[in-house]
């Protein structure tokens, strides 16, 4: 056996500048892919057909091709069309679009978990559709989307590593770079996986938290 | 209060109601009867318009509810539903401030001192921050009825307001409504507990197929209907 993690220990400013790229990158794409999720959701179970197509038409899209492609498209592809990204807003873009479709199905489906009849009971007392949705269906559902939503934004910041072919150092690719100069795959590849697993699991924390916070209506 | 002038509703290509013509009065309770699926739920639930109709008229108070807005008419129209519908992740007395809060925009004190009064009123005063998951059957009904009542509505619906209660459940959630009835409160009630109606009941309307068959008084309905259906209906549910 040959592991020497002592030659990469000066490379620890850098790793650590990578991370905190991946983790910038994963709360911005997060953030709009929730919003964005939450906006796709809504017009999935609206009443109009044009949004509810809208939102088919993006799901339809961003589900069914890879990431990759997505980010090539908005990096590579749209200067052809006059449309310069820098590799960060690309790579947010890309992130945030992707995680959005995703989070709009999950959305919908917590929505749509929610009993009929607490919309009829909020109308019953006279709360309009949107303050039924707030008040009402949006805390119930919020929390049974809670570990589906957590699934999702763990794939993200997984897949945030995939803009590193886009140009930008995070994690993964500053990773890269030091194996160039220092030929110590095992070692780095390893930290690298440490530092997501880290990230991730700071995530999962937050994540049970809020849920037992949510959960207080379900104590007997 | 209320008329049905000839009302129609269909729910895709099935005829649900058949141009049913029934009148409220201001202070009356008119109770519903008839076999499963003839359409009672669905006549209350175009009351407050959770069911748009395909063509006919409902007038409240001589104004189509068509053209109100569901804020406005359900701050006149309360509801209560078979299966209580609290929402779960309030407590009781947010259950019932929440209306109030949100679409009359009362002020907080004021909500909690009517939901407190109302509470007390329906026998839950002291189960104020308890969560609907921790209530009985029967104690959720009657904070529902509760959370209705907040709105201050002039009419109240009830759908099978008994029918989802253990039976010993029952009597509680029936004496809160006899005491709204004998305040004045005007009502529509779809249920199947007949010596409730009968007692409570100005008028028993039968209804079979989307179809009003045959209206009366208790007396004249339950003991001496003139229409043969009805007179089914009941030797089948009186025994
Ligand atoms: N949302 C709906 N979509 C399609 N059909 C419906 C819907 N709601 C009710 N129906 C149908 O309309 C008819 C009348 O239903 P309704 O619920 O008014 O009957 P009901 O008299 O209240 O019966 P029950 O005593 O079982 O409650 C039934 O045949 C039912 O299947
Ligand atoms: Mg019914």
């Amino acid at each position: 056996m040959n592991l020497d993690y002592s030659t990469i220990m000066p490379f620890m400013p850098a790793f650590i500048d990578g991370a905190w790229m991946t983790v910038k990158l994963s709360i911005l794409s997060l953030a709009i892919g929730l919003l964005l999720g939450i906006a796709g959701g809504l017009c999935k179970v609206s009443e109009s057909k044009l949004m509810r197509n809208i939102a088919f038409v993006y799901t339809w899209i961003f589900r069914g091709t890879p990431l990759l492609v997505q980010l090539f498209i908005l990096y590579f592809g749209l200067p052809q069309l006059g449309i310069r990204l820098e590799p960060f807003e690309a790579g947010i873009l890309g992130l945030a679009l992707n995680t959005g479709a995703y989070c709009t199905e999950l959305v919908r489906s917590g929505i749509q978990a929610i009993d009929k009849g607490q919309m009829e009971a909020a109308r019953s007392l006279g709360m309009s559709k949107s303050i039924g949705m707030i008040r009402i269906i949006g805390p119930q559902a919020s929390k049974i989307m809670i570990p589906p939503l957590v699934n999702q934004f763990i794939t993200t910041i997984k897949n945030s590593s995939m803009v590193s072919l886009i140009t930008i150092a995070e994690l993964f690719r500053t990773g890269e770079t030091i194996i160039t100069t220092t030929f110590r795959s095992f070692e780095v590849y390893t930290i690298i996986g440490v530092i997501y697993l880290v990230i991730n699991s700071l995530l999962m924390a937050v994540a049970h938290r809020l849920e037992k916070g949510l959960s207080a209506h379900d104590r007997v | 209060m209320i008329e049905f002038k000839g009302v129609d509703k269909f729910f895709g290509r099935n005829h649900i109601l058949k141009g049913v013509h029934l009148s409220i009065k201001n202070n009356e309770k008119v109770v519903i009867i008839g076999p499963s699926g003839s359409g009672k739920s669905t006549v209350l639930r175009c009351i407050n318009r959770l069911e748009k109709i395909e063509s006919g008229d409902i007038l409240f108070n001589g104004q189509s509810i068509l053209k109100q807005k569901q804020s406005q008419l359900s701050t006149e129209i309360g509801m209560v539903f078979q299966r209580f519908h609290l929402f779960p992740h309030l407590t009781v007395i947010q259950n019932v401030m929440e209306a109030p809060l949100w679409v009359k925009k009362m002020k907080k004190e004021q909500a909690r001192e009517l939901a407190v009064s109302l509470l007390e009123k329906v026998g839950m005063g002291d189960k104020l921050n308890s969560y609907p998951s921790q209530l009985s059957g029967g104690q959720q009904q009657r904070v529902a009825i509760a959370r209705s009542l907040a709105m201050h509505p002039k009419l109240m619906l009830f759908d099978e307001p008994t029918s989802a209660l253990d039976p010993e459940l029952v009597g509680e959630v029936l004496q809160v409504i006899k005491q709204l009835a004998a305040e004045g409160m005007s009502m529509a009630l779809v249920t199947h507990e007949m010596g409730f109606a009968r007692e409570v009941a100005d008028r028993i309307i039968f209804m079979d197929k989307g179809q009003i068959i045959e209206t009366g008084t208790p007396d004249d309905l339950l003991s001496n209907p003139k229409e043969e259906r009805t007179r089914l209906f009941l030797s089948r549910i009186l025994h």
